[in-house]
């Protein structure tokens, strides 16, 4: 059976870095370095989080850690922002082609970096809503909040992958 | 030995280096890209036979060696986009390194399991040359440019130049270099030809005209017309001959691609999807043959031309030949602008195209499936929306192609222009020795001169070639669409199930099954057995409505399954075949796909039972995972039980399993065996099975054999008959007897 949580019923604490420890309240289990994945960390943000043992296995879901209380809350969020490195990319900077393998270099929330993107069809993927994600050649992923609010230049660099 | 590193080390830490190496170098470095609160920035581990010294800005004296005798060990802890390094001393602490993107991660790999080597074995060179093996691995970079190779030995085609560019794709044109330069001479010809009419247009105006020599008019009409006829006919054979070679070249690009994309890795495939590569063989191959015969033959052909007008226009008159050459500059720039602004748009049109292919690549070959869970609408929905998207592409590029023409020729008329004011003031005021038939053929030089610049203007530009077929559009628009989406849908369905005298041949000339009669109850748990081809699948693919034209009857709960909706009716079962079909899309689409609009807990709920829900919070992308097309990506029995989950979603009346554990081993078969067992519950199953043990749960077994039903009964009875199923039942206990003893002697 699937176990949920919602609201007070789980107490949360940072145990190191990406791990945490839950205490349910009602059923008084305890465990530690439990690690939070999101389920959809691509489109689900921090709706539907699994916690996962050190084997891997899941102990439960939280169904919104909005519905947490204050300190658990927190307690998750910075487990999964420690967790998840998506870079927002904000502006372009450049974007040089050479036989259709990309270097481009972007200002992101993280800092400027110069990374390569081959085969942009099925790396660059366009959401309805204007998001961008980006897979570089290393695998590391980025997004692009909303490319139509970019500035000119950057809206018409990444309008050519779209 | 070669000092390895994956990439420069950092600037601001080479001071520090030199204070702890001086001027010697470490066994091997990795250089990290992240600072420790994940912004971009700079961070090394220098590893050496007994200790490692780390560069960061976590430390106040930027470096931190640690010997291995303090280490219990070391790991790299992979997260979502980013990874650390990490150590664990032997008093119980940990510390944080370095951070790295995963550009890194692999070499980091390396180090953790050098140095945990050293630390459990002492130093040896195995352990640094597995080092030294990941790093040549890694070293896929350009040392020139700086690019990531594809392979380490691969040339960097930044750096080969566009010149070796031109000669990969010369090696096609070399086979036909008679027919090409065959046609590059007879192309001069006619270029030559066509010269001749001005230069003859100006001497009748000069000369003919005003002498009113009639014999010579008609000998310089007879001019003429052999000059016409003989650049139409020399043309027309040109055009032939070009074709049929451009023909041959296209064809030999198309078989190399093909050849090609059969030896490329899986990985290739995982990011790529078929329509792309679709697109490419048909598509890209004639753009490349489009450029190989623009560079063999219109080049050539238009550097001349412009050179031979040139040089004529100059002997004519140098002064109209300066005015006529002003709008030049203007010309070129256009045609560059025009050419900077339409590549991008193709690209996007390109784009367009690729994803139509591949959803054409995704359902058209998935169409049971589409069928099966009735999806027809929405995929002509995606379809349309895709269709749409290309079209709106399609009208911005096409006013922009529209426009240049236009330009274009108002410019060459504004050069005409500009021809008539000069040379006729050099006329009216009788200056420059200009005649009227001069003028004339100027002007008709001048606008043959602007071809080649045009041409050369654009020479860039990207060139889209449509591949029309029309006739094969038109066998699928004109066959015949499968029937009755309107008929009866009953309230529900209880899962009856009666074959009554079912004939069925393919193509008429074999029958496949022969007087099947079989009735199955409402919750039956059915196991159909057989060779190969002995007309299971067809049973199933005849229950499932792919095929009508069979004889006799089948009626579901009483009803004629031909009277029923058959959207209606699909809807209704639950189908799990022996190749799970995937589709280029999230695991939690691939999932909803058999209920569109399904809460995500019923998601998860279905991917529970099928027992699919475990594997899939492991993926560092959980429901989010991207599958490649056909669930690339996923083992046969992932697959198998995300398709067992799709089923769920359906809450189906019946449920048909294909084989649906053939290709999996047995810790996989017993893991879906398990998410079957949750699912079949209370509703009529028939499961198609080769290995025998899967039938455990069922209350009724059909054997087929060559289209017939032979045996028919529950298990017991069967064994009791003795006949084709105990056989089996004996043949596949030897079997697994025989695998047991190989198991328990370790033999393959």
């Amino acid at each position: 059976m699937l176990r949920y949580i919602e609201g007070n019923e789980v107490k949360l604490t940072p145990n190191d870095g990406i791990f945490i420890d839950a205490e349910f309240y009602y059923t008084k289990e305890k465990f530690t370095a439990l690690e939070p994945h999101r389920l959809f960390p691509k489109s689900g943000g921090n709706k539907y989080v699994t916690l996962l043992d050190a084997d891997g296995n899941q102990v439960a879901i939280i169904r919104d850690t909005a519905s947490l209380l204050p300190e658990s809350r927190k307690t998750v969020e910075d487990a999964l922002e420690e967790y998840y490195m998506i870079p927002r990319i904000t502006r372009f900077i450049k974007m040089v082609d050479t036989f259709k393998i990309w270097m481009w270099t972007a200002e992101t929330d993280h800092g400027i970096l110069t990374f390569e993107v081959k085969n942009h069809i099925s790396t660059v993927k366009p959401l309805y809503d204007g998001r961008v994600l980006i897979t570089d050649t290393s695998d590391n992923r980025y997004e692009i909040p909303d490319y139509r609010k970019m500035d000119p230049r950057s809206v018409k660099m990444i309008e050519t992958m779209l | 030995m070669r000092t390895s590193i994956n990439k420069a080390f950092p600037e601001k830490f080479l001071e520090k280096r030199r204070e702890v190496y001086g001027e010697n170098d470490p066994l091997f470095t990795v250089v990290g890209d992240l600072a420790m609160d994940r912004r971009y920035g700079d961070g090394a581990i220098c590893f050496e036979k007994d200790r490692l010294t780390v560069f960061g800005d976590q430390y106040a004296s930027q470096t931190k060696t640690v010997s291995y005798g303090e280490l219990e060990n070391v790991s790299v802890k992979r997260m979502y986009g980013n990874a650390y390094f990490a150590a664990k001393y032997r008093n119980g602490e940990t510390e944080k390194l370095m951070r790295f993107t995963f550009f890194s991660a692999n070499i980091a790999d390396a180090a953790a399991d050098f140095v945990n080597g050293v630390i459990a074995d002492g130093f040896s060179d195995e352990l640094l040359n597995a080092v030294e093996n990941t790093y040549l691995e890694q070293r896929s970079f350009c040392p020139k440019c700086g690019r990531k190779l594809p392979s380490p030995d691969a040339e960097c085609l930044n750096c080969t130049g566009k010149k070796k560019m031109f000669s990969k794709f010369a090696v096609y044109a070399l086979p036909f270099k008679k027919s090409l330069l065959a046609c590059m001479l007879l192309s001069m010809f006619t270029t030559a030809a066509a010269l001749v009419p001005p230069y003859v247009t100006g001497y009748m105006v000069d000369t003919v005209l005003p002498g009113k020599d009639m014999r010579l008019l008609l000998t310089m009409i007879g001019v003429l017309l052999g000059v016409y006829v003989l650049q139409f006919a020399v043309t027309g054979f040109r055009a032939y001959l070009l074709r049929v070679t451009g023909d041959k070249i296209v064809t030999q690009i198309k078989k190399d691609i093909y050849a090609k994309a059969q030896y490329l890795p899986m990985s290739f495939y995982d990011k790529t999807s078929t329509g792309s590569v679709i697109n490419r063989i048909n598509s890209d191959a004639a753009a490349i043959q489009n450029f190989v015969l623009k560079i063999s033959q219109e080049a050539v052909v238009q550097f001349f031309t412009m050179i031979g007008i040139l040089v004529i226009m100059l002997c004519m008159n140098w002064r109209l030949t300066l005015f006529s050459l002003t709008p030049i500059p203007l010309v070129a720039m256009v045609g560059r602008a025009f050419g900077k602004n339409i590549k991008p748009r193709y690209l996007r049109i390109w784009r367009r195209n690729a994803s139509i292919s591949s959803l054409l690549a995704d359902t058209i070959p998935g169409i049971r499936i589409v069928k099966a869970f009735s999806h027809e609408k929405e995929s002509t929905g995606k379809f349309d929306a895709y269709c749409n998207d290309w079209l709106q592409e399609e009208k911005k590029i096409s006013k922009v192609v529209s426009a240049f023409p236009a330009v274009m020729t108002f410019l060459v008329t504004c050069g005409s222009l500009i021809i008539w004011l000069s040379g006729g003031s050099y006329i009216i005021g009788g200056r420059g020795g200009i005649t009227v038939g001069l003028l004339v053929s100027f002007i008709s030089y001048a606008s043959m001169f602007y071809t080649p610049v045009n041409f050369f203007a654009n020479f860039n530009d990207t060139y889209q070639n449509t591949l029309a077929s029309a006739e094969k559009i038109l066998d699928i628009l004109d066959a015949e669409p499968e029937r009755d989406f309107t008929k009866d849908t009953p309230e529900r369905i209880d899962g009856k199930i009666e074959f009554k005298n079912v004939n069925f041949s393919f193509d008429r000339s074999k029958k496949v099954l022969s007087n099947i009669n079989l009735t199955i109850e409402p919750g039956d748990i059915v196991g159909i057995v057989g060779t190969t081809g002995s007309g299971k699948s067809t049973l199933i693919n005849l229950l499932m409505r792919y095929y009508d034209e069979y004889d006799g009857e089948i009626l579901i709960d009483g009803k004629n399954l031909k009277d029923i909706d058959i959207g209606y009716y699909r809807r209704q079962i639950g189908f799990v075949q022996q190749e799970p079909l995937m589709f280029r899309d999230t695991i939690f689409n691939n999932i909803a796909y058999g209920k569109p609009g399904a809460h995500v807990e019923e998601v998860f709920r279905a991917a529970d039972i099928a027992n699919a829900h475990g594997f899939i919070t492991r993926l560092p992308d959980g429901y989010d995972t991207l599958l490649g097309e056909r669930g690339i990506g996923l083992s046969g029995g992932e697959k198998q039980r995300l398709s067992i989950a799709r089923a769920v979603m359906r809450n189906p009346a019946i449920l048909i399993f294909d084989e649906a554990t053939a290709s999996v081993d047995s810790e996989t078969e017993h893991l879906i065996q398990g998410a079957i067992e949750n699912l079949i519950r209370g509703r009529t199953t028939l499961m198609i099975a080769h290995r025998l043990s899967t039938l455990r749960k069922a209350n009724k077994i059909v054997v087929v054999d060559k289209g017939r039903i032979i045996e028919c009964g529950t298990p017991e009875e069967l064994m009791a008959l003795k006949g084709k199923y105990y056989k089996l039942i004996q043949i596949q206990s030897m079997g697994e007897k025989v695998e047991a003893e190989k198991k328990a002697e370790n033999f393959e």
